[in-house]
């Protein structure tokens, strides 16, 4: 009887363990409740106590002793003996704060969320694997590996990281790990490769070929000029040299466009994405207060937690930089050193096109290319998805890039294919730029370490100690004719591939310009006499003019001016389209509610400051009237794209007969006038109704509630800044993108000193009062000083806490 | 008093398995207890479930104060059951039935 209870009590007792050591999904995911709750090494084990004790660790392969001192914002300041340790260290200091994020970064890239999250991320993953972002990474990797020096930063920086991976037992494992249950795995070069192809995707692939072709045969070249411009003529583009251009400029053979005449129905997945972009300058000293140059750089992404960035110190006697990381890159990608400073901005440019392919047969094998069948190589990719068996998808690469649509992806039919053409699949050396940039002495060097540069392409600031500044914007760009890449390209001949590449000394550029300062805040790059045919669909109208406008007036230039302009919040769109939009209404016809309202817009000093309500209205008004005169391109059946906020503005002013003002789905026909008055009433409604449901009134921040959500958007672990501004602002702000880096250096030859703040924290644990402490600085535009000592014993004013590395197996 | 010694010694064992080796084999700590013990099945599950219970919330008590509940506010929006609860009751059944489960096996 007893042996009966015994066994029954057994198998009671190992069935519980057993389920409470394993994670379960009933519709919601469920952790490994023993495991997880466990005091000892669950979750608990992750919250981090106040004070963090000085640390001697141990890691093999350093050839000397490297002291990392963290400062008061847990920003690491790394003192190394020599380039290979200090690397090496990187590494691992990066991992110890940052893992989950590393990883989860890439594994995103990699088409790889499936093996985490099961079947809801397989869409996304075969859109990156067809996209070709393994295909691309291992490229970037390959490139890396040839060069002698940048393969020995990557080798020594994956050591480090996989040296604290080694270290870690289930309780170290950060949270996420715990959440989800799995484990790290090491870190290696595809993944360095696969963290730039992220920056790329993130930079290019915002582009619309497949709706501007369907725009084309729906509209005609006439009104597709009307509406979508090649030139907006809007505001100074980032290098203005009329004339100027003194090279002779690669020239190819011209051929007629050929463009399929029938619609394109694939739903691309990926649209433009409104508020990527960022801002840079750099004024001379001519201009400024100590007589220095200053640097501003504020790059606008999507906001995340943990942060993009990853702010560190890195100095040994070759190098002595420090700035933001991308967290997993062995290298500062916007930061200063003693000399020089630089910062980026994304450099708008169609890099991608779709090439229609004509497939031998159903088989796929062989595709025509100027009268030739060439072989097509195919890839089966293999998608691990947790909880359920594998999914094999099987990509078809032509020597333009992968089809990346066909019927069991967002295609319509296999009646057409298209072959994605990608810069970012191309081998390139772009981390050199950065590690040459972070040792760069003066300008020289830095335009020798831009030679390197690939992609994704950006507008390259620069100032010096030595009182230069400069601007030059690098990327690998084909040479095209006029058109070209703006609609789908007929991908049998090669007369329409990449030919010829603009040589990097015919790249627009300036340094030390006249007028005291450069800037870019992805406008055009050049002004219309430059040689080659430049084309993008979403240059900026509006942060770039208020910059120029306002550096060109600023004078005796301090730092603290500096932060003032990174933080404003004036709207040039709402000042050029407010006005227009209100005195279109007709007054009379307005209830005493409207009434209200107008007058507190016509009053308005167009500044999307936190506390405006007229900001709100405003936006909801110009939102619902811009979908509202664009309903066509979202009702057709044919994927197209709308055209950019400059050009609706304008139209409204200048052409009242435009078709488009007449609603598709209403019987009667409206005119522009009618669209104003109607969506002025409509945007009272949906205000009223934000006021009813958050019982309060629908000031700026709290209506635009700008999200900083956790990669896996878990709520406990996201935030809410309440701060001004919006994409047309400097302050570029909106709901979910924003400046995810607000760096100042002011570059003294007595010594640069800087100031930096980002919407996050030092620390990816949630855990950790280091997650989120920097979000309210940020949302206020405070800044911390970056504290840039030259030696261990200068930091010990701020020194919050030291780890010593030694090798004690030399 | 033999169940309050039970109770303190399974926690102090278990307290010392834990903190060397993964989270269950405190079960294999309440059984051998358990069974040293060889108290009635009842009685052992009880001493096992409050052992247990008590040194995981414990614990989980401490980490909280000493952290001011900066992970347990956040984590505890994921759960639908309270946190100490729930840590307190999963450690309690496991360490319970082991406890348990070792007592039955003397003959």
């Amino acid at each position: 009887m007893k042996g009966i209870k015994f066994v029954i009590s057994l198998l009671l007792t190992v069935t519980l363990v057993w389920a409470l050591n394993k994670s379960w999904n009933f519709g919601d995911p469920i952790p490994p409740l023993g495991k997880f709750l466990d005091p000892f090494h669950g979750f608990w084990a992750n919250a981090e106590l106040k004070a963090s004790p000085d640390q001697q660790l141990n890691l093999p392969g350093l050839k000397g002793e490297v002291s990392v001192v963290y400062d008061s914002l847990l920003i690491p300041h790394l003192f190394a003996e020599n380039d290979d340790d200090l690397y090496r260290v990187m590494g691992y200091v990066t991992a110890q704060h940052r893992l989950w994020q590393m990883e989860f970064q890439t594994h995103a890239a990699a088409g790889r969320v499936s093996e985490i999250l099961g079947d809801v991320a397989l869409d996304f993953d075969r859109n990156q694997r067809r996209k070709g972002m393994v295909f691309a990474a291992e490229n970037s990797a390959k490139a890396h590996s040839k060069d002698s020096i940048v393969s020995k930063v990557y080798q020594q920086y994956t050591e480090g990281v996989n040296a604290y991976i080694s270290s870690l037992s289930y309780g170290d494992y950060p949270i996420e790990y715990k959440l989800l249950d799995y484990d790290p795995e090491l870190w290696n070069d595809l993944k360095m490769g696969l963290l730039l192809k992220t920056m790329s995707n993130t930079l290019n692939v915002g582009e619309d070929d497949f709706e501007m072709t369907n725009a084309l045969n729906l509209f005609g070249k006439e009104m597709l000029d009307v509406l979508y411009p090649d030139w907006e003529g809007v505001g100074d583009p980032i290098v203005d040299n009329p004339g100027g251009w003194k090279f002779n400029p690669i020239t190819l053979d011209s051929v007629p466009l050929a463009l399929p005449d029938q619609l394109i129905n694939i739903e691309p997945t990926t649209k433009v994405v409104k508020g990527v972009g960022s801002n840079n300058w750099a004024v001379s000293g001519i201009k400024t207060a100590t007589g220095s140059p200053i640097l501003a750089n504020d790059p606008h992404l999507s906001l995340s937690m943990p942060s993009i960035w990853f702010a560190a110190h890195m100095k040994s006697p070759n190098v002595n930089v420090m700035g933001a990381t991308l967290t997993g890159s062995p290298v500062i990608i916007i930061g200063f050193n003693d000399s020089i400073s630089w910062g980026v901005t994304n450099a708008q440019r169609d890099l991608v096109d779709w090439y229609k392919i004509e497939f031998k047969d159903e088989s796929k094998n062989e595709y025509l290319s100027d009268g030739n069948w060439l072989s097509t190589r195919k890839v089966v990719e293999e998608f691990r998805i947790k909880g359920k068996d594998s999914f094999y998808d099987t990509v078809v690469y032509t020597h333009h890039g992968p089809v990346v649509y066909d019927k069991s992806f967002h295609g319509e039919s296999e009646k057409n294919h298209y072959a994605f053409r990608w810069i970012a699949h191309d081998e390139s050396l772009d981390l050199k730029t950065f590690y040459l940039l972070n040792r760069a002495k003066n300008h020289r060097d830095y335009m020798a370490a831009l030679e390197y540069y690939s992609g994704p392409a950006q507008n390259f600031a620069f100032a010096s100690t030595e009182g230069d500044i400069a601007m030059r914007i690098q990327g690998k760009y084909p040479v095209r004719r006029k058109d070209e890449g703006r609609f789908v390209l007929d991908g049998t001949k090669t007369s329409t591939e990449w030919q010829a590449y603009i040589p990097n000394e015919q790249n627009v550029m300036t340094k030390n310009p006249p007028r005291g300062f450069v800037s870019s805040a992805n406008q055009r790059p050049a002004d219309q006499t430059y040689p080659y045919y430049v084309h993008s669909n979403n240059y900026e109208a509006y942060r770039n003019r208020r910059i120029n406008q306002q550096l060109s007036v600023m004078d005796e230039i301090t730092p603290a001016d500096i932060m003032k302009l990174q933080n404003d919040n004036y709207s040039i769109q709402a000042e050029e389209s407010l006005p227009f939009m209100l005195s279109s209404l007709d007054s009379a016809s307005l209830t005493s509610a409207e009434q209200k309202i107008a007058e507190l817009l016509r009053s308005w000093d167009f500044v999307y400051s936190p506390e405006s309500v007229a900001a709100t209205y405003y936006e909801v008004w110009y939102n619902s009237l811009y979908r509202n005169i664009w309903d066509e391109m979202t009702s057709s059946t044919a994927s197209l794209s709308r055209p950019s906020d400059y050009v609706t503005i304008q139209l409204m002013k200048n052409d009242s007969t435009l078709s488009f003002y007449d609603v598709q789905s209403t019987p009667e026909k409206e005119d522009l006038r009618t669209l104003i008055r109607q969506n002025f009433t409509k945007s009272l409604d949906i205000i009223d109704v934000w006021e009813n449901e958050n019982d309060s009134e629908a000031r700026w921040a709290q209506f635009k509630n700008t999200n900083i959500g956790h990669l896996l958007r878990l709520a406990p672990f996201s935030y809410r800044a309440k701060n001004g501004g919006n994409g047309s602002a400097i302050n570029a702000t909106s709901g979910t993108h924003g400046p995810s880096w607000r760096m100042i250096a002011s570059m003294e030859k007595t010594g640069v000193k800087a100031w930096g703040v980002y919407p996050g924290g030092q620390s990816g644990n949630p855990g950790s009062r280091f997650y989120n402490n920097l979000i309210d600085p940020w949302v206020d535009g405070r800044y911390f000083r970056l504290k840039f000592p030259h030696s261990v014993r200068e930091t010990t004013p701020y020194r919050y806490y030291t780890t010593t590395f030694n090798s004690t197996s030399k | 008093m033999r169940f309050i010694i039970q109770i303190i010694i399974t926690a102090i064992v278990c307290f010392m398995f834990q903190k060397l080796f993964p989270w269950w084999t405190m079960a294999i700590g309440a059984f051998l207890v358990g069974f040293v013990f060889s108290n009635t099945g009842f009685k052992s599950f009880l001493s096992g479930f409050i052992s247990i219970g008590l040194l995981w919330l414990g614990l989980a008590l401490y980490v909280d104060n000493a952290t001011q509940s900066i992970l347990t506010e956040k984590i505890s929006q994921l759960f639908p059951l309270n946190l100490f609860v729930l840590t307190s009751l999963i450690g309690g059944l496991v360490g319970g039935f082991a406890s348990m489960t070792g007592a039955l096996l003397k003959p």
